[in-house]
């Protein structure tokens, strides 16, 4: 059996093999490799990230690139005559106080969703992480309004805000308060905001895995030391749970900075639909697919992308140095390193 | 040691060799297409690709469509986005639903529609002395909407500046009845409607009237026109909000707006279009053309307290246009033109087209179908008697090449509502959308020259 065989794949082995002299000079004939166990794994590995691979090339990077391209154009996507115009749109990226007014909305909105929504999640996981009874069906309740498509959870909220015929402006009705338009300015951004956390669930169940994962020797160690619920709370869950927390951070600034749910609302998810979209909810993404289809600045458009784009990256980048310090591994990320397999692993 | 050496297939190999993969999957439609082209164009077998609305033909319909065409049809659901991707791939449908008041010229302007007068000299069913008047829509000489050659055909059309009101809500309101020859002034229209409306607690209960069903700038367009203007400059590529005639047609769509009477820029309709409010006895009157007929006559309740009435006029200039005249269309690069076309000549003329015109769900685009308009109950026969005497004032009003109508609409809806609600004069809110939508118009003229 080779030093080969009994490695792991990214292990240095030791010693030279001795199917393999060391030192060989270039041109010089190479004795045929074994079929190893390494190889086949490394064939494993190209195999299965292959697709991925394939995937992330030809549907990210090209479109990626092309977007760059074209936003150096004036292209409508359909004319022959488009033409280069170097850094025109990115100048009026900066410039257009539309944009610098949804890029702003854009940013206050995830500034209240995406704290609200982890805050939420996790206080409903602390909740439903109780022995209490019928903790399942809760836990599904709570959980299901997280598996309606957002579409059907969008036309429920129309329905219910409609000023006219809705069902929140009926309840009103009943105590004889005047009804509010709650689909238009300034009050669409509020149902907005609702419609967010109504799908809660999704963050909660996450925060709920988080939870069962603590160790229950510490919390009953905590107890015993006369440790109050808060100070269990703030000492030992929530800086064991931090890393949970911080992935929820990461993933859903991410996702709302792209949220696209206000034409879902204006419930016609087409150029036509954008007209309907309130001011106040006329986030980035509206913007950008309303230059893209109903203005066809397919240039603009794709600047603005890449604005989004590189705005977003900076955002993350921001978090995970502002993290440090704040989230808790049981294993230090940068020190922890593969090891290398031997015989005497078990 | 890395895995790596140079026999097997190292990280930068597999990477490269994956982008290689990639890129030429990415480029292959682009060859097909090109491959394709250079084919035979009959039916033989070949697939026909329709973009079109996912309920267009059922599964039955579908199967006599291939049989009859000796086709294999491909139904691509309709949706613009996909739409622009496919005819900037230059890989699109072979046939195409669109909306020729409003798509024809941006599309033909950009070369991407193929014309269609050399099938229409040819074919023995589909003749142009036949073709009504609305099918002008389709046509663009290069500068102008409603002359030149035919890029499109429409299904169906309707005069969609008339509206239908409830007879009983007039009734109830203790008001006369609207003419069924001579079409109301918008003066009398919007008094009407706010008469009509009933309120409760800050709520609409019943909307006196939707006057702007079918896209505000097109009825903008409409309403100048009949106060005797027009929104686009000759060569199509400015709008003036600020003649007489447009900030007549302006202001009165703020006072519409301001009376709060019906659904608006400030409060749209949640339904998205008329008919579950009309239905729902929540709507007295709603400027729709003869189409929406087919809803009323579905409900023999509904139709029993419906009348139809003429557009609505600002001045003497009577005019009843057409803002949608939906239809098909055949992109120029388009691989199965024949075959699409044999499509054409079956949904157009044959029994479709016969079927269409005898459910009341809008006015046949062939003028010898219209014999077949239905007109047995009294709700029929008013409609019919009404949409005769405005027929004669049907006329394209030209939309402009360099944008499409939506990113207009886009701009009235980022102006008007603030400006509806700050009262400002209607003066500065034409300043604001000559400003925006020129710019717009103009970016459009450069691309098409």
């Amino acid at each position: 059996m080779s030093t080969d065989q009994l490695t792991g794949p990214d292990a240095e082995p030791t010693a030279p093999s001795p199917a393999r002299p060391a030192g060989g000079r270039p041109g010089s004939r190479r004795a045929p490799r074994p079929h190893s166990l390494r190889a086949r794994r490394a064939g494993a590995f190209y195999l299965f990230t292959g697709p991925w691979v394939l995937g992330f090339l030809g549907l990210t990077a090209y479109p990626l690139g092309y977007a760059l391209w074209l936003s150096f154009t004036n292209s409508d996507g359909l004319s022959p005559n488009a033409r280069f115009v170097g850094l025109a749109n990115y100048r009026e990226v900066f410039s257009d106080p539309d944009t610098l007014a949804s890029l702003a909305r854009t940013g206050l909105f995830a500034a209240i969703t995406v704290p609200l929504t982890i805050v939420a999640g996790l206080i409903l996981a602390l909740l439903l992480n109780q022995p209490i009874r019928a903790r399942g069906l809760f836990r599904t309740l709570l959980y299901l309004p997280a598996v309606v498509p957002p579409v059907g959870a969008a036309l429920t909220f129309k329905l219910i805000f409609d000023r006219d015929s809705g069902s929140a402006n009926g309840l009103l009705d009943l105590f004889g308060v005047n009804g509010l338009a709650w689909l238009g300015d300034p009050y669409a951004r509020y149902v907005l905001i609702m419609l967010t956390v109504w799908g809660v669930g999704n963050i909660m169940i996450i925060s709920l895995a988080g939870l069962q994962d603590i160790p229950r020797e510490l919390l009953d160690a905590a107890r015993v030391d006369g440790a109050s619920q808060w100070q269990s709370l703030t000492r030992i869950i929530l800086p064991l749970l931090s890393p949970v927390l911080f992935f929820q951070l990461v993933t859903q600034l991410i996702m709302t900075l792209q949220t696209f749910v206000p034409l879902l609302i204006s419930l016609d998810p087409t150029p036509k639909g954008v007209g309907a979209v309130p001011e106040s909810n006329y986030l980035i993404m509206i913007d950008v697919f309303s230059q893209y289809f109903a203005n066809g600045r397919y240039g603009y458009a794709s600047a603005l992308l890449w604005v989004l784009f590189l705005f977003i990256m900076l955002v993350t980048f921001v978090v995970f140095r502002l993290s440090k310090g704040a989230v808790f591994y049981s294993v230090d990320p940068e020190q922890a390193k593969p090891k290398t397999r031997t015989i005497g692993d078990k | 040691m890395p895995v790596s050496s140079r026999g097997s297939l190292d990280r930068r190999r597999f990477l490269a060799a994956s982008a290689g993969a990639a890129f030429t999957a990415a480029a292959l439609p682009g060859c097909a297409a090109s491959v394709d082209s250079d084919s035979d164009s009959g039916g033989s077998g070949k697939t026909l690709t329709v973009m079109t609305l996912v309920n267009e033909w059922d599964a039955k319909t579908q199967k006599s469509i291939e049989k009859l065409l000796d086709v294999k049809l491909r139904i691509v659901t309709y949706d613009v986005t996909k739409l622009n991707a496919m005819l900037a791939s230059k890989n699109p449908p072979d046939v195409v639903r669109g909306i020729g008041a409003t798509d024809a010229p941006y599309f033909a302007a950009r070369g991407l529609m193929a014309d269609l007068d050399p099938y229409l000299a040819k074919s023995k069913v589909l003749k142009p002395s036949d073709l009504a008047a609305a099918n002008d829509v389709w046509r663009f000489d290069g500068k102008k909407q409603g002359a030149g050659p035919r890029y499109g055909l429409a299904k169906d059309y309707s005069q969609d500046s008339m509206f239908w009101y409830r007879t009983d809500m007039f009734e109830a309101a203790g008001l006369d009845l609207p003419s069924a020859t001579e079409p109301l002034s918008m003066d009398e229209w919007l008094d009407l409607g706010k008469r009509l409306t009933k309120r409760r607690l800050g709520k609409v209960k019943v909307y006196g009237l939707n006057a702007t069903s079918l896209g505000l700038f097109s009825q903008l367009m409409s309403w100048t026109a009949s106060a005797g203007g027009t929104l686009f400059a000759d060569d199509m590529a400015s709008v003036d909000f600020s003649s007489p005639e447009a900030l007549k047609a302006l202001q009165w769509y703020v006072d519409y707006a301001k009376a709060d009477i019906g659904p608006s820029i400030t409060n749209p309709n949640p339904d998205g279009w008329d008919g579950p409010t009309y239905q729902a006895n929540r709507m007295a009157m709603s400027c729709n053309g003869f189409w929406f007929g087919g809803v009323i006559g579905g409900d023999a309740k509904l139709a029993a307290v419906s009348r139809f009435a003429p557009a609505p006029q600002f001045g003497s200039h009577r005019v009843s246009p057409c803002f949608s005249g939906t239809g098909f269309w055949m992109p120029k690069e388009a691989k199965n033109k024949d075959a699409a076309w044999k499509l054409f000549e079956w949904y157009f003329a044959d029994q479709p087209a016969k079927d269409r015109a005898s459910s009341g769900w809008g006015l046949p685009s062939l003028n010898s179908l219209r014999s077949l308009i239905p007109r047995s109950s009294a709700f029929q026969k008013q409609a019919y008697q009404v949409q005769e005497q405005d027929t004669p004032y049907f006329s394209v009003l030209p939309v402009s090449p360099y944008a499409q109508v939506d990113a207009l609409n886009g701009i009235l809806s980022k102006v008007l509502p603030d400006a509806i609600k700050s009262d400002t004069k209607t003066g500065k809110i034409a300043d604001a959308l000559n400003s925006r939508m020129n710019e717009q118009l103009a970016r459009g003229k450069e691309l098409v020259g």
